[in-house]
């Protein structure tokens, strides 16, 4: 029963039998305590050193027995047998002894075990329970932090500062007396008094809206009121243009410019806008306007819908015929050319009207596709000019105003971007087409605000008014003292042209009453021509011939003496001095590489012209620098000294008065002419 | 035959009034600076320019090394002569002359430390000084130019001492010659003389014109340059170029130069020379031409050997005229480069 489970089990638990075969033991509870007889309180009673010794003294006996029986069973005999069952019995109950013994010894064991057991037992208790608590603490000590950390919203807000909230609150809310002594309550007390001013502000907002909400409707009503007024104004517009036009006050008609002035591109109307106000303000003589049809200028700007509708049926119709003859690539490409080169429909006129009651037109032109402005020039006289033959260019609307500012020769884009959309198209350079199209100037891109910048190229460059405003006068400025000054020019050539050189009665003192080298010859060269001939080498060498300027041919003479001078006239005559180069033919061929003296000729038209620019605005200069040359050549061919192998008398009697003939390592002649002592001296 | 057509660059009024000036410039003198880094030259505007020859002649040269170091203004009229002494720089203009120290014309702005006038005859024309020549043993300076005459002046007190008259025309050049301290000067009217400093006298004439072999009617008969070797004279100008014995007063070499030379000078065995043409001509004493070596101005007026001592790295020929460049010789052979002004 319990023995055999006792067996199965093993346990850990304190109280079990363990040794089995004790059938003697614990049968029964019934069986009274003095019956059963108990081991293990027996165990409790011996001694275990004495069981010791006693198990000592049992092996000694059990060995002394089984030596005797051993020789009583060697020595043999009947008696023998006796002896032997004697120490048989005797060795029996040394058996028992042992095995007592040995039980003694489990059963001792066992307890040992079982109260070690007991005992880890116990102090596992102990250490789980103080686990249990040690994390309770933990936890409690968390809890506690978690507590003490808890900010609660009222914290967040700002409250008043107690001195305020003891001044400002009313005294049912801060009840001082309590919550002077108690903070908690003054918290408390502080939040009630934010509440109380919260709801009140919330009031008020909502008051200030519907204020607001009242004046927009005020102010809604009063617009209306406004533009119901428009029409008004205009019907009285309308009705006032009689009187308008009595009093030479042409309100309308500007308006009606203004009113074009809108559908111009945006360079366009910079320039007209500037080009006015200058004109207001600065220079009555100059007069803008618009031309051009506006219609077409409002329709590049159709929305695409409208079209497509308008131009679906043409644009069936237009398949059909292109599908029978498509354009050739030839056709094409120009066609793509007339688009990228196309000009706004409307453009601004501008006349600068000079002293004389000459007019520059000037019609400018904006190429959208291009984004920059051209110009085209043309020049009318009060009277009809005769143009002499070598003026030819001088008036021409194609030079007319070419290198206005320096280098500005108009033949190039003044847009870099230009030149990738040129290429697409096949177009070299744009001079090709500037006779039709004007001249891309970089002054007309600037009166329109445009300003191509070289170092950083820009995506869109867009119309600026500050740039036209700030070149506007330095450029009508110029524009009139150019046309003024080619006006003159063209005067002089006719003069020129037939042998007199045309010296005005106030630059007479620059030279002496007798002159007698005469002009006789004054044409135009062509560019290359001046090039090619051998004394003008220097002048091309420094970069002074460009081709935008004018090149003439004029021929001096007296007696045999022939002097050639070959003339650069700069566009910008006459602030840039024309520059003569001299070649002397009179006993040999003398130029500036073997006469010091021609040099100096020279120096006295090209270095010294400051003395003959004359009265302002100098368009005297050409004319008396051709005067003083002639004087140079008397100068020169009286002045030579004679040659005494020659025979014969000097070709040239010395007529001019100097005080001396030569002067310094280079042996000089009198250039210089005194007014009014009237001799001649050296620089 | 095509030339080169240089890029027109945009030229406004001041561009075009500046190229023109140089153009027409024409450098009279120079003078090397006791130093021998530097050469001054003046021109007929009036200016002097410094030039730093060490900078131009170094190996890290650029092209701002050929222009000049500063240019100032110092007369108003051409600076056609000038002389460099060990400390100053006197330079000949308008009938005055100037002096500058050297060690103060490299700052901008400098002044003139004196500006000495001659006493001249008339006063209608200021008359130019073409010429002008250190004696060194006087501390003194001799001026000679339009007024014809040779002005003597002390260089410590600045007083003119003497006044040399004999010359009917005016002055062009002046030599010395050491030995017997005698000034030769060459003028317009055709003339050599030699004047004895100490006695103020004119001692010998010589009118190259008059002699057949030299006189070139057609050029004139001005003497336009003047080198001297005491014994031995070179002149040249209107009549040919020519190689005189002094004691004789006899032409012992005529030199087969048909253009007027304005500049000539002895250098070690040969004669240096240029003038009309752009060539600076290298003769030997027997009157063979040695070598022409082309130069950058169509015409030449002056010559200058720097031989410092103390700048033997700057030993060249510089030569200057009818253009705004001086031409600068390492080797007698060919043009190295040119400073420009």
């Amino acid at each position: 029963m319990s023995s055999e489970s006792s067996k199965k089990r093993k346990p850990k638990v304190i109280r079990s039998d363990g040794a089995p075969a004790e059938g003697k033991r614990n049968r029964s509870d019934t069986e009274q305590e003095g019956k059963y007889y108990s081991e293990e309180a027996e165990v409790d009673l011996r001694d275990p050193g004495r069981d010791y010794e006693l198990y000592k003294y049992t092996c000694q006996e059990l060995q002394r027995l089984m030596a005797e029986i051993q020789d009583l069973k060697s020595r043999g005999g009947k008696d023998v047998a006796i002896e032997i069952e004697e120490r048989r019995i005797q060795s029996c109950v040394h058996f028992m002894t042992l095995k007592k013994l040995n039980r003694l010894a489990h059963i001792r064991l066992k307890k040992g075990r079982d109260q070690t057991h007991e005992a880890k037992q116990k102090v596992d208790a102990y250490h789980l329970q103080l686990q249990n608590l040690l994390y309770e603490v933990m936890h409690l000590q968390k809890e506690i932090t978690k507590c003490l950390e808890f900010k609660s919203k009222h914290e967040e807000i700002d409250l008043v500062s107690l001195e305020e909230f003891y001044k400002e609150a009313p005294p049912d809310i801060s009840k001082a007396e309590v919550t002077m002594g108690d903070p908690h309550q003054q918290t408390l007390a502080r939040l009630d008094w934010e509440l109380e001013q919260r709801k009140r502000l919330a009031e008020k907002y909502c008051e200030s809206l519907s204020n607001k909400e009242k004046i927009l409707k005020e102010i809604e009503v009063k617009k209306e009121y406004l533009s119901s007024l428009q029409p008004r104004l205009n019907s009285i517009m309308q009705a006032s243009l009689p009187v308008q036009e009595y009093l030479f006050m042409p309100f309308d008609q500007a308006h009606k410019q203004y009113e074009t002035a809108r559908h111009l591109p945006p360079p366009l109307y910079v320039l007209f806008v500037q080009a006015t106000a200058y004109g207001q303000a600065c220079d009555k003589t100059l007069s803008v306007a618009i031309e051009g049809s506006v219609d077409e200028a409002k329709a590049l700007f159709k929305p695409p819908e409208d079209s497509q509708d308008d131009e679906s049926d043409s644009d069936a119709e237009e398949e059909q015929t292109t599908k029978r003859r498509r354009p050739t690539l030839g056709v094409q490409l120009d066609d793509k050319r007339k688009e990228m080169l196309k000009r706004h429909p409307l453009s601004v006129m501008l006349d600068l009207k000079c002293k004389d009651d000459s007019v520059l037109h000037l019609t400018f032109f904006y190429l959208m596709n291009l984004n920059i402005m051209t110009v085209k020039a043309k020049v009318t006289t009060a009277t009809e000019l005769i143009t002499p033959i070598s003026a030819g260019d001088l008036l021409s609307p194609d030079s007319v105003l070419s290198c206005l500012y320096p280098g500005d020769h108009g033949k190039k884009t003044p847009n870099p971007a230009n030149q990738y959309q040129f290429d697409k198209v096949g177009i070299l350079t744009l001079s090709d087409y500037v006779l039709e199209l004007g001249h891309p100037y970089l002054w007309v891109q600037k009166l329109g605000g445009l300003h191509f910048p070289k170092e950083q190229p820009q995506q869109t460059v867009i119309a600026d008014h500050s740039l036209s405003a700030s070149h506007m006068e330095t450029t009508m400025k110029l524009l009139k003292t150019r046309v003024q000054s080619r006006l003159a020019l063209h005067k002089q050539f006719a003069s020129l042209e037939h042998g007199i050189v045309p010296v005005t009665s106030d630059c007479q003192y620059l030279f002496p009453a007798k002159v007698v080298s005469r002009l006789v010859k004054w044409v135009t060269v062509a560019h290359e021509d001046y090039m090619e001939l051998h004394f003008t080498k220097d002048i091309v060498d420094a970069g002074l011939a460009g081709d935008t300027n004018f090149y003439y041919m004029a021929l001096v003479e007296r007696g045999t003496a022939k002097l050639q001078a070959a003339v650069v006239l700069n566009p910008g005559y006459s602030s840039i001095p024309p520059i003569f180069q001299l070649c002397l033919n009179w006993k040999g061929e003398k130029t500036n590489s073997n006469d010091d003296n021609i040099r100096a000729m020279e120096s006295e038209v090209n270095v010294c012209y400051k003395e003959l620019c004359g009265p302002w605005p100098s368009h005297q200069l050409l004319t008396n620098q051709l005067q003083r040359l002639c004087v140079l050549l008397d100068v020169y061919l009286e002045t030579e000294s004679h040659d005494d192998s020659v025979e014969g008398p000097k070709e040239f009697p010395q007529e001019k008065m100097c005080l001396r003939l030569f002067r310094g390592p280079s042996r000089m002649k009198p250039f210089k002419y005194n007014h009014p002592q009237g001799f001649f001296s050296h620089r | 035959m095509e030339r080169a057509v240089p890029l027109a660059v945009p030229l406004g009024q001041a561009e075009v009034f500046q190229a023109l000036q140089r153009l027409h410039m024409t450098i009279f003198s120079q003078s090397v600076s006791p130093c021998g880094k530097f050469l001054a030259a003046g021109n007929n505007y009036g200016q002097i320019a410094i030039f730093s020859l060490s900078a131009a002649l170094s190996s890290e040269a650029k092209e701002e090394s050929k222009k000049p170091v500063v240019t100032f203004q110092a007369h108003d009229g051409p600076v056609y002569s000038m002389v460099s002494t060990d400390r100053h720089l006197l330079s000949a203009g308008d009938g005055e002359v100037k002096a500058w120290l050297w060690a103060e014309m490299l700052k901008k702005g400098c002044k003139e430390l004196w500006c000495r006038q001659p006493p001249y005859r008339t006063s209608l024309e200021v008359p130019e000084i073409n010429a002008l020549l250190l004696v060194p043993k006087e501390n003194s300076l001799i001026l000679a130019g339009g007024d014809c005459q040779l002005h003597t002046m002390d260089l410590e007190t600045g007083t003119f001492t003497r006044v040399l008259r004999g010359h009917t025309d005016y002055i062009h050049c002046l030599a010395f010659r050491e030995r017997s301290p005698e000034v030769l000067s060459g003028g317009e009217d055709g003339a050599v003389r030699l004047w004895d400093l100490r006695t103020a006298k004119e001692v010998q004439t010589i009118e190259v014109y008059k002699h057949e072999e030299c006189s070139r009617p057609h050029n004139g008969r001005w003497i336009g340059c003047l080198a001297t070797d005491s014994d031995w004279m070179v002149c040249g100008g209107g009549p040919a170029l020519t190689l005189w014995h002094l004691r004789s007063s006899t032409p012992t070499t005529i030199f087969p130069m048909r253009a007027p030379q304005k500049h000539v000078t002895f250098y070690q065995d040969l004669i240096l020379s240029a003038g009309q043409g752009r060539c600076v001509n290298q003769w030997q004493l027997s009157g063979e031409l040695k070598a022409q070596v082309p130069g950058s101005s169509p015409g030449l007026l002056s010559l200058s050997l720097n031989q410092q001592p103390a700048a033997p790295e700057c030993k060249v020929l510089t030569a200057a005229g009818n253009s705004c460049r001086v031409d600068v010789f390492t080797n007698l052979g060919y043009r190295a480069f040119s400073l420009s002004f």
